[in-house]
């Protein structure tokens, strides 16, 4: 019997539309996510194959999490159709079993949902047979990724998920309540993704993913390129469990279901009652009935009915009331603003931090938090009511009463449209409240609430009720509540997608605006006003919808387009035409006036726009690139800006030398093309070659240029931004907070290769070669240039910076003079030694902070929101000084200066004797009252002041391995000013970061792995790795010969002319500080990809007879060297690696124990057993305990130590 | 005054082919109108064509001077309609609900509509139960609620498609007593296939089978038509067949356990036939009959 119901359901289900239309969606989803870059899942990057089993196994892991709306139509579907076609009355008096009438519904629909994924399956392997994929992209067709995903994601997540909702749709009887349940489940499985997303609880993490995606992430998480392109998955550890785990509920939920699920059609007992209440009220009335008559009639025709506009419109109140309460007050939207309070406290709970240290919950960040995490809740909300409402009175087979009432058709749809916005309305209210109430809850009490009104009413609301608009459109047009669920979704995607394909302006892309970023300093600055007009815009083109929705809203039984056309003529009145003619030309001019802003006063250029520009200037000028020119020698330059009109010029010249041994005959300048010029000259030059559209230029000298002498190249520029831009809308020059430097404005000599494309896919989609990141170690003559600047080695500099009088305006160099004229503010900036060629100019409304280091200025500007660290920056400041001094050499300034610019980007950067900063790294981070968390404006400001040894004076060539000695040694010299600030337990806990860090970036890496002597301006080499090497270096040879080591190198390198110094030539030096015994570990640090995998197998202690412990430890060990691609061979064993025994852990004392015992050992072969003795009793044992080593599995270090036999003489033998 | 309803040359094909109304036109003046005639005749296109849920293909509708297919919201402001199948915002009372209905009835004065509400409550007999929700309402009560919807307002032409359906023969019989007392000033059309409604309560009526108009008149008239024509036997079931070929059978009842036949002939078929006086009934099937036999 169950057989029989399994195969009806099946073939039942088979024969609806749904299955056809989900499998060619998943088949279209997937063959899209392969063939394009179009569709993400997930997915493939740099080269990692487009089918790699990794890429298999995570799509049909996340297809599986989308699959679950369809799990739901089907399995929820298979019990509940009974119930809403009033068949069960039929079904449940048919002798069948409870069991198998469950159960065969249940897996026959869910058999159905697996054979959805048949689509995802032939997605991916027919997309890799695609003809115009690169070839070197596509691996070959395993079956293996396929079964292993089926098996242990698909299968196992479509039962669980099958279970929960066809549970709910069985035991509520209710689809309204299943849908609650999805989107609580999903919103649950975000919230507890939020909480658990800390690297401290991954394993936990992992368990609690109904889906396994986060056991996946975790098991493949380090997995290199190689790895991801050819290993398979196996159902080992957490994963296994999350599976076991998991199964285990869904069949718990079953067996539940079936326990609580009765074959009758009494809904519950409530209701039953109720019928016996009404049975007895029913005979009462009828008895009296006849007697009944006689007084009504009296009563009949008391009022008579009026109607024209105040009729309407009182109509319309009413039916607007009847509708909002009852959607407001609606437990469905109870509960889901409920969830969606949940996940935003959850979002919320994130935002912004770095290394786990938390920001202050300002009041735009709580902005972002409600936008990230209550936009698609909304937008789900909004989807799904205006179906509910445009039906509900179809649904309840109320509509030909309704339709027939002699209300206007606008009364109708407008109460609906209104109570949308009274749901975008209340769910930004709710989103507001949480939001000061989480504010207060973590003692901030600086509530902006004009700002919330101004982000949530004016920023988001705009946005959501021209969704409400497009969805009752779409759902009036449509007429299938489904089709028109599925219609405004994909318009709402679409516009969202559509940039991937180079559809970028927001005139096409449903409801969408530029992004208007807020920042302290800022505001919402510039980004009002295209905001201001793509609001009007959209508000036209919604009005226009409803207008349309109007004339075609289905009133009475005809629902086909044809008739309701002909009813639409009808419908046309006077109003109704001008309403759509206003809308219309609303739309025409608003959106012209758009276009001539974004297309004419601007360039419009889609992102493949901007790629083949940089791919043109590439293939016509990257042959200059080699060519010996003149280089800079002095720059003085005059900058006017002016915040208020975000303009700026600049006008000044450049002293320029012929270096070189040869006759120079033409000067080249390159140059940002969208900079006005008004003039630009060579002295005793003409221009031969001029490139306004790239920005390039060529001038042919009169007379040759003699070695060492010189010439000038004068400019008169200025940059000007016109009206407003679709998208990249400059944040350079803005109102308050202006920060551009050398490279955005100024012309350059030669050829500059910073702008070439670097996507090795868009490089090769456009006839480029590979991309050369940096020329060779050992291409001696791409030393003659360092890796910042190919013009210039060391400059003089001088500048004149106006601002207006309300701001300061910053360069590098020594204040000399400061004045107004002209109701302008001016700075005069000398610089009293050479720097080299990069320079930056700040414009801002200033607090500023003095203190002093022996002689050297320490000045803070800051925005006055920000007081918070500028105290931190200082002491960080100091203490670096008092650091890089003492260890590496003198400071070639007399001022370190820390500015800060709006948050437009993350970094700070350092530049002579200033150092921009951004306020979103450091200046709201909340230190003050959180004493464990770990200090990053510190990190950070000492990694700035020591790029001022380490690039401002020693500077690498342009070779690889360059931002060795710029980025991994600032990084060191930053972790040892930390490491003395606040002890070693917090750095272990910042290297931890920082190793996760280095082992995900290898999995992201686009072109190849280097060595990190090698490093090719690779963030998660030069940063990452190099904080553990470095540290792991500090380690094996001690501080003071490292520092004197590196002292060395600083002193022989320090501001020397080309050709500069390389990574050899440093590790040269530090090879001289590292004992013989030890100087394999340079090679596996510095010129191999090595990792470990040191595994404590077993450990057990007994105790001596004179108290102490012995403690016998089993370990493993291995070593490999990695190729770019992350392929390992093993590598022969003979390392020093720590051993470590752990006691009691102490309430504040690290994660692993009271430290025993912790020596170097050396390690020459797999297993290895040791014998340590202590003196306390040991609860942990293993080996490289404090992960100093890179290893892939840290965890499995450490293990706990058994208790052995306690005294007595049994312990030693 | 109330007008007359003329319905002219109305005809209506569905998308799938089906010719719901073929070139219907009639004539309803003030009074109860009966509608007769089999599921699927095209009654509830009708009655939804008049209340201006729907298109028809070609034809016009007039109530006095207004064009119903046009003048839609002018129809509807004089309109009460309770359509064959109805339902209910489960969560929301009788009287809140009733109270709405008035509202987009036009009755917004608050005061009057509240007396309105309340008559119409106690005359339908839902007055007790006004504070429960719909939802909870048992068939009968729906009903009833229905008809009350359709009374307020003072509709001048009133559609009830198939009203007594779900209520129990008091209910039916008080129901019946409340139609026609409205029916005294105003156009009703009351559609059923329960003959004996028509019978009781319509001054006129039509029967249409397949959209198309078989018989209009007043009850009366079409059962002295047939006076003298129609006979019956008791008969075996067996027999049926048999007398189904060799006469025009209209109708076959059980009586006691044996069936009773009606025969339509101009004269006595044979002796075992025994004249019986026509009822509607009799006309609603003969008229039936015979546009089946036409159609054949």
């Amino acid at each position: 019997m169950l057989l029989h119901i399994l195969a009806f359901e099946f073939r039942y289900q088979l024969r609806q539309p749904l299955f056809w239309i989900a499998l060619v969606l998943f088949f279209l989803l997937t063959f899209g996510a392969i063939t394009t870059d179009v569709v993400v899942i997930g997915g493939s990057i740099g080269s990692v194959h487009r089918n790699a089993p990794f890429v298999i196994l995570q799509m049909l892991a996340v297809m599986t999490a989308i699959g679950t709306f369809l799990t739901t139509a089907f399995v929820a579907n298979s019990v509940h159709r009974d119930f809403e076609s009033q068949t069960d009355a039929i079904f449940f008096s048919l002798p069948i079993r409870k069991r198998d009438y469950l159960f065969g519904r249940f897996f026959g629909s869910l058999l159905l949902a697996i054979a959805v994924f048949l689509g995802v399956i032939l997605g991916i392997a027919i997309g890799a047979l695609m003809p115009w994929l690169e070839p070197m992209r596509i691996g070959p067709f395993l079956l293996a990724p396929y079964v292993q995903a089926m098996l242990i994601f698909v299968v196992p997540n479509l039962f669980l998920t099958g279970a929960i909702f066809f549970s709910l749709a069985t035991l509520t009887r209710s689809l309204l309540w299943t849908y609650v349940g999805v989107v609580v489940f999903f919103v649950g499985y975000g919230i507890a993704g939020v909480f658990l997303n800390d690297i401290e609880n991954q394993s936990l993490a992992s368990m609690a993913d109904p889906f396994g995606v986060s056991s996946f992430e975790l098991v493949t998480r380090y997995w290199t390129i190689a790895e991801r392109n050819t290993s398979g998955l196996s159902l080992t550890g957490s994963l296994l469990w999350n599976r076991v785990l998991w199964v285990a509920v869904a069949v718990a939920i079953l067996a539940f279901t079936c326990y609580r699920f009765r074959f009758t059609t009494v809904e519950s007992g409530k209701s039953r009652r109720r019928r016996v209440l009404d049975r007895a009220l029913e005979t009462a009335p009828a008895s009296r009935a006849a007697s009944a008559i006689a007084p009504a009639r009296q009563a009949v025709s008391v009022a008579r009915p009026s109607f024209g506009r105040v009729t309407a419109w009182k109509q319309f109140v009413h039916q607007t009331k009847l509708e909002t309460f009852g959607a407001i007050l609606g437990t469905p939207f109870l509960v889901m603003l409920f969830f969606g309070v949940l996940n935003l406290i959850a979002a919320s709970s994130q935002v912004d931090d770095l290394y786990g240290t938390a920001v202050y919950p300002v009041t735009h960040l709580m902005l972002r938090a409600i936008g990230g995490s209550f936009g698609l809740f909304i937008f789900l909300i909004l989807t799904f009511y205006s179906g509910d409402l445009v039906w509900r009175e179809r649904t309840l087979r109320m509509s030909e009463m309704f339709d027939a009432l002699p209300a206007p058709t606008w009364v109708t749809w407008a109460s609906k449209a209104t109570t949308l916005a009274a749901l975008v309305f209340a769910l930004h209210g709710a989103a507001m409240l949480t939001g000061i109430g989480i504010q207060a809850f973590r003692g901030f009490t600086q509530f902006e609430i004009p700002l919330y009104l101004k982000g949530l009413f004016l920023d988001s609301v705009p946005q959501f009720l021209f969704i409400a608009a497009l969805s009752l459109f779409v759902q009036a047009v449509v007429d299938n509540k489904f089709l028109g669920w599925l219609v405004s979704t994909l318009i709402y995607l679409m516009g969202q997608v559509m940039p991937a394909m180079h559809l970028e302006h927001h005139l096409y892309r449903f409801a969408t605006i530029p992004d208007a970023p807020y920042s302290d300093m800022n505001g919402f600055g510039h980004f009002v006003r295209p905001m201001a007009w793509f609001f009007l815009y959209w508000a036209f083109v919604s009005a226009a919808l409803i207008a349309l929705a109007h004339l075609l809203w289905v009133r009475g039984s005809e629902t086909g387009l044809a008739l309701r056309l002909r009813i639409a003529r009808e419908r046309l009145t006077r109003s109704a035409a001008f309403a759509l003619v206003a809308a219309i030309s609303g739309v025409v001019v608003v959106g012209g006036w758009i276009y001539y802003n974004t297309n004419v006063l601007n360039r419009y250029l889609p992102t493949n726009v901007r790629f083949d520009r940089q791919a043109e200037f590439e293939k016509q000028y990257k042959k200059y690139e080699t060519m010996k020119g003149p280089r800079v020698t002095d720059v003085y330059a005059d900058v006017d800006i002016h915040p208020e009109t975000r303009a700026v010029e600049i006008r000044g010249r450049y002293l320029i030398r012929n270096k070189t041994d040869q006759k120079i005959d033409a000067v080249h300048l390159s140059l940002n093309p969208d900079v006005v010029i008004r003039s630009l000259a060579v002295e005793r030059g003409r221009v031969e070659m001029k490139d306004s559209d790239l920005g390039y230029r060529i001038f042919r000298l009169d007379a040759p240029l003699d070695p060492g002498a010189e010439t000038k190249v004068t400019f008169d520029l200025s940059v000007v931004n016109k009206g407003f831009v679709n998208h990249g809308s400059n944040t350079k020059l803005v109102a308050n907070g202006t920060f551009f430097d050398s490279y955005d404005y100024f012309p350059h000599l030669g050829y500059s290769r910073g702008n070439e494309l670097e996507e090795p896919n868009e490089r090769r989609k456009r006839g480029l070669p590979p991309i050369q990141r940096l020329p060779k170690i050992d291409d001696a003559a791409a030393r003659a240039n360092n890796y910042i600047s190919s013009e210039a080695d060391w400059i003089h500099f001088e500048t004149t910076v106006s601002t207006s009088p309300d701001q300061i305006a910053l360069a590098p160099g020594y204040l000399q003079k400061e004045w107004q004229e002209n109701g302008r503010r001016y700075f005069r900036y000398a610089m009293d030694s050479p720097i080299f060629d990069f320079f930056a100019y700040l414009s801002a409304r200033y607090e500023v902070k003095r203190d002093r280091w022996n002689d050297v200025a320490i000045e803070i500007y800051y925005d006055p929101h920000h007081p918070y660290n500028v105290d931190r920056m200082v002491a960080g400041v100091k203490k670096s000084l008092d650091y890089f001094t003492a260890n590496f050499g003198p400071y070639q300034h007399r001022q370190v200066r820390i500015v800060e610019f709006p948050r437009y980007a993350r970094f700070a950067q350092s530049f002579p004797n200033t150092i921009p900063f951004s306020e979103s790294i450091g200046f709201i981070a909340r230190l003050q009252d959180k004493p464990d968390a770990i200090d990053y404006v510190f990190y950070v400001t000492a990694h700035e002041v020591a790029h001022q040894w380490w690039a401002h004076q020693v500077i690498g060539g342009n070779v690889q391995g360059a931002t060795l000695m710029s980025e991994t040694m600032s990084q060191y010299s930053a972790l040892m000013v930390m490491e003395h600030e606040y002890g070693r337990d917090k750095m272990r806990r910042f290297l931890k970061y920082e190793m996760d860090n280095y082992l995900r970036g290898r999995g992201g890496e686009r072109i190849e792995e280097l060595p990190l002597y090698l490093v090719e301006n690779q963030p998660y080499i030069h940063y990452r790795k190099g904080s553990v090497v470095m540290y792991a270096l500090r380690d094996y040879i001690g501080e003071e010969p490292l520092n004197q080591a590196l002292a060395a190198y600083v002193k022989a390198t320090a501001f020397q002319e080309p050709p500069y110094t390389y990574s050899r030539e440093l590790l040269d030096f530090i090879r001289r500080a590292v004992p013989a015994d030890k100087l394999p570990l340079v090679e596996d640090l510095f010129t191999n990809i090595t990792l470990y995998e040191n595994r404590a197998t077993k450990a057990d202690w007994t105790r001596r007879d004179d108290g102490k412990y012995v403690v016998k430890l089993e370990v493993a060990s291995a070593k490999f060297h990695s190729d770019g691609n992350g392929v390992e061979t093993p590598a022969a064993l003979d390392d020093w690696i720590d051993v470590g025994v752990f006691g009691e852990k102490e309430p504040k004392g690290p994660p692993e124990g009271r430290m025993l015992f912790l020596e170097k050992r050396r390690v020459n072969k797999a297993d290895e057993v040791f014998e340590i003795v202590v003196d306390q009793e040991p609860k942990k044992a293993g080996i490289d305990p404090l992960n100093k080593l890179i290893d892939r599995n840290p965890e499995n270090n450490l293990t706990s130590v058994s208790a052995g036999a306690v005294g007595g003489s049994g312990a030693r033998q | 005054m109330t007008p007359e309803l003329v319905i002219e040359n109305l005809s209506k094909t569905y998308a799938n082919g089906v010719r719901a109304l073929q070139n219907v036109s009639l004539h309803i003046p003030p009074g109860m109108f009966g509608l007769l005639g089999p599921n699927g005749a095209g009654k509830s296109t009708l009655m939804r064509t008049i209340a201006t849920l729907q298109e028809p293909d070609s034809g016009t509708i007039r109530l006095g001077g207004l064009d119903v297919l046009k003048q839609k919201d002018e129809v509807r402001r004089t309109l009460g309609y309770l359509p064959q199948e109805f339902g209910v915002y489960p969560k929301v009372s009788a009287l809140e609900m009733l109270t709405h209905f008035a509202v987009l009835k036009g009755i917004v004065d608050s005061r009057r509509r509240k007396e309105t509400v309340e008559a119409i409550l106690h005359r339908t007999n839902l007055w007790e139960i006004r504070r429960r929700k719909l939802g909870t309402f048992s068939g009968g009560m729906k009903q009833r609620f229905g008809i009350a919807q359709a009374l307020l307002g003072d509709p001048k032409l009133i559609i009830v498609d198939e009203p007594t359906a779900g209520l129990d023969p008091t209910e039916r019989l008080r129901f019946n007593n409340m139609l026609s007392e409205i029916g005294e000033n105003v156009v009703v059309i009351l559609s059923t296939h329960i003959v004996e409604d028509v019978s009781d309560l319509c001054s006129r009526m039509a029967i249409i089978a397949g959209g198309r108009v078989l018989l209009t008149g007043d009850p009366p008239k079409a059962i002295d038509a047939l006076r003298g024509r129609i006979w019956k036997k008791i008969i075996e079931r067996h027999q049926l067949a048999g007398y189904e070929k060799d006469c025009v059978v209209i109708s076959t009842r059980l009586i006691a356990g044996r069936t009773a036949i009606h025969v339509v002939a101009e004269a006595q078929p044979d002796s075992s036939f025994e004249a019986v006086p026509p009822d509607l009934e009799d006309v609603y099937f003969s008229t039936l009959k015979t546009s089946d036999q036409k159609a054949a």
